[in-house]
């Protein structure tokens, strides 16, 4: 099938719903509503709307189009391209659809599947599926929904969401709109392979429901959606190739594609995703381990030794470059409780951290071929640090994210005498093959430059976020200049521009460097097939 | 024959003093509790809500663990054996002592144990050190449970031991060539040092100000280690003072304190206006 209809949902009084008008008050009362994780400057906003449900959510597309009053969607503003930043217009925040709405058990698919609405956070979803308690479905769900909810209580397995990007507030629409990544990308792929299904309200005020597996672009790469009058809009794919790494750049591309991956990632430019289905994975508990190692060079040697080995599943691989550990080294002598963990060994000069499947009640634990991997690169399990209770497994995880909170910090103290400065961070990923040299490559070209930088991050999927902390704007300028030739040089290894973070109003001078211009004016034509008034998320991802 | 027999005990009390001096004995007594900041009860029962609670090694007796460790690393050949009562399950509390490098453990689990109160469950542990780990120099504990809360069990340990003790301490140091030692306790008016002959206990109510940390090596060979289960009947003790029949004291209620709603509520549907009511209650209590 290649069509799809959409519908019109049950209409509200625009005038009845609450809208908080005039820059100035948003300004002065709302103004978290004006920014995102990604401190972009805004370019404010005339009106912010908190609608409560979908048809109080197609009046607003409906009003807005009639007064071309174009629409910035947010919810809960945590990502880092400024996809959210209004650039004018009205705000629509979706932090009111925030109830789950369904769960069951599917039985050709063999897995369990949540369905909520866009503004329900991944913490939660993760919270309330690992703790089995959905606030909601017992007594308001269907008799149906209400079984199903009393056999996952019964069931003796733990389920969990993996997607897991690293702001777990980040609400679930949001993720979806971006395919959001994070460190269990690695075993689990990003956000798309665990969407089921989708309703997403399009520019007109109509919704399409696109559940997976159902709506295929023809082999001419076309699909065809018809609104509820009966009008045929035809939407042509593009025809880029899609990089074979985690990727977050542009729209998703791929012969009969099904219609529900072009929406994912998409970056709400062409509708608002309201309700979202998604799939849990069992739960395995897993023991952290962060491993020391004697260099950066050893660390990447062990990561690409830990995937080659089939005996070893790691259900993330992370990095902490010499230059990491030894800010973090700062900060544990600046605060300790911050970091929350004992001083960093003197004979850490890199590390790794992953995630195993562990049994703590067993005694045959065989962990005989991790231990041959760590020791061929001249390291010991004695030297590490490991623990699989629940407080040492978000007492690890912090320890991972505080680092580019200290980054942040940092920057924001320089930022006190250089206004101008921010922090470069890199979001470029390569295929597997080409790890050692993308690393070779950033550490020549930084170490030359004498620049402060640090690396961490998602190394099992090839994705080192290189964080330049410029200490002027010189450096700021020569950082750019360097992160202008990695990202030529990613793409040039197969790899992406944006492997996580997207593209938003931050990245897309970088935009040009993977696509040409042919492929950007194909990705501009299922924009205007879709939202010919342009009213949806201006500035994201697309001059347009 | 009689010199033969002089001989035997003559070596015997050789070899004894021998070890003596080479190796020093730390017992550590530790309590697996629910890993609960909010301690939620249920009404009708009366009783702890476990449902989704992990359960941990207690944290004032991980301090305690720590301290032995701790003198161990800093006066060498020192055995430290970490000693709990609770059920099974509670072998996981005594798993962290061993990956944190105590090296052995024991736990007594038995059915009649249950039930018991404070001074049972100090009268058990007393048996059990006397029965299987008689010649030790010090028992170091936590202050508290952070289930319980009740500070009991330490001091009434040492009672019925009969050795001195020094409660709350913060840090201590070995004197007098291993024969005592000494502590620096928190009191109210500033710290106060004491010192202790050993045998003695020592009760301890602050650790590093960050946890340890586990190698994965350490984690691995703490599963490797000697972890002993010991039942009543090891015990060399009489039924009627184990357990709830050997408890002083019983539990009849557990109720969380009444909450007094006495705060004021400001309507929050109308931002403006609810920030100028709440400025007015402020001025007119003089806040600000």
């Amino acid at each position: 099938m290649h069509e799809i209809i959409s519908e019109i949902v049950d209409s509200v009084d625009f005038k009845g719903i609450r809208c908080i008008k005039g820059y100035n008050e948003i300004a002065r009362d709302y103004s978290s509503y004006l920014c995102d994780e990604s401190k972009l400057a805004h370019q404010g906003a005339q009106y912010l709307f908190f609608p409560a449900n979908e048809g109080e959510l197609s009046a607003i597309f409906q009003e807005m189009a009639k007064r071309d009053v174009k629409i910035t969607i947010s919810g809960a503003r945590t990502g880092l391209v400024g996809g959210a930043v209004p650039y004018g217009g009205a705000i629509v925040s979706l932090e009111k659809f925030d109830k789950i709405l369904g769960l069951r058990y599917d039985n050709r698919l063999k897995e369990w599947l949540v369905k909520a609405e866009c503004g329900v956070t991944i913490r939660d979803l993760n919270n309330w599926a690992m703790k089995k308690v959905f606030p909601g479905l017992s007594e308001g769900g269907s008799a149906e929904t209400k079984a199903f909810l009393e056999r996952y209580k019964e069931s003796k397995t733990t389920y969990f969401y993996p997607p897991d990007p690293t702001e777990m507030g980040a609400a679930l629409g949001g993720t979806v709109s971006t395919n959001a990544s994070g460190a269990r990308t690695y075993r689990y792929g990003p956000t798309r392979n665990w969407v089921r299904c989708i309703r997403v309200m399009l520019a007109s005020g109509e919704v399409l429901e696109i559940p997976r597996g159902k709506c295929f672009a023809t082999p001419a790469g076309e699909f065809t959606i018809i609104d509820s009058k009966g009008n045929e809009t035809g939407v042509k794919i593009p025809r880029h190739t899609m990089p074979s790494t985690k990727n977050a750049a542009g729209i998703f591309s791929a012969p009969n594609m099904d219609l529900i991956d072009l929406f994912i990632g998409s970056e709400g430019i062409f509708g608002a995703i309201t309700e979202v289905e998604i799939a849990l994975q069992k739960w395995h508990n897993p023991v952290s381990i962060v491993q020391f190692l004697p260099s950066d060079d050893k660390a990447i040697d062990s990561v690409v030794a830990l995937r080659k080995e089939k005996s070893i599943r790691p259900e993330f691989i992370e990095f902490y470059s010499s230059h990491a550990l030894d800010l973090l080294r700062n900060k544990q002598d600046e605060d300790p409780k911050v970091v929350g963990m004992p001083p960093i060994p003197d004979y850490a000069k890199s590390a790794v951290f992953f995630d195993l499947r562990f049994d703590p009640e067993s005694k045959d634990n065989d962990y005989s071929k991790l231990e041959e991997i760590v020791c061929t690169c001249g390291s010991t399990l004695a030297k590490s640090w490991a623990g699989y209770e629940q407080r040492d497994l978000e007492r690890f995880k912090n320890f991972r994210h505080v680092l580019p909170e200290t980054v942040n910090s940092i920057i924001a103290e320089r930022k006190k005498k250089i206004p101008e400065l921010y922090k470069l961070g890199t979001d470029l990923a390569v295929p597997d093959q080409a790890l050692e040299k993308i690393w070779a490559f950033y550490k020549s070209k930084l170490e030359k430059a004498g620049l402060e930088w640090v690396a961490f991050g998602h190394i099992g999927n090839n994705h080192i976020h290189i964080n330049i902390i410029p200490r002027s704007l010189e450096e700021m300028k020569e950082g750019l200049s360097i992160y202008r030739e990695f990202a030529k040089k990613a793409v040039s290894l197969g790899g992406t521009i944006s492997a996580e973070h997207g593209i938003g109003k931050i990245k897309k001078e970088f935009f040009s460097i993977m696509f040409s211009d042919k492929e950007l004016k194909e990705m501009k034509a299922v924009k205007i097939a879709l939202d010919p008034g342009l009213i949806l998320n201006p500035g994201n991802m697309l001059n347009i | 024959m009689i010199a033969d027999r002089y001989n035997k005990i003559s070596v015997n009390l050789r070899r004894s003093v021998a070890e003596k001096l080479v190796k020093m004995k730390i017992l550590i007594c530790v309590k697996q509790v629910p890993e609960i900041t909010d301690v939620k009860i249920n009404p009708e029962t009366g009783t702890l809500i476990r449902e989704g609670v992990d359960s941990i090694l207690n944290p004032f007796c991980e301090y305690a663990v720590e301290m032995g460790l701790e003198l161990e690393r800093h006066y060498g050949d020192i055995e430290t054996v970490a000693i709990s009562m609770g059920p099974p399950q509670a072998s996981s509390a005594l798993i962290r002592c061993l990956e944190m490098g105590v090296d052995r453990a024991t736990l007594l689990a038995d059915m009649r144990f249950a039930g018991s109160d404070t001074w049972a469950t100090a009268f058990t542990l007393a048996q059990a050190i006397r029965a299987m780990e008689g010649d030790f120099d010090l028992i170091l504990v936590g202050k508290q449970a952070i289930d319980g809360d009740t500070a009991q069990v330490g001091p009434e340990l040492s009672e019925i031991l009969g050795i001195p003790q020094i409660m709350y301490a913060v840090s201590v140091e070995l004197t007098g060539n291993k024969k005592k030692i000494r502590a620096k306790r928190e009191i109210e008016t500033g710290n106060e040092i004491m010192e202790i002959k050993l045998p003695g206990l020592v009760s301890l109510s602050k650790g590093p100000m960050i946890r340890s940390v586990s190698s994965f090596k350490e984690i691995l060979d703490a599963r490797k280690k000697e972890l002993r289960v010991a039942t009543a009947s090891d015990l060399n003790i009489d039924e009627n003072e184990l357990g709830l029949g050997g408890s002083l004291t019983q539990v009849v209620k557990i109720f969380p304190p009444q909450v007094k709603k006495t705060g004021k509520l400001v309507d929050g549907s109308e931002p403006q206006g609810a920030a100028k009511k709440l400025i007015g209650f402020l001025r007119e209590r003089k806040f600000v």
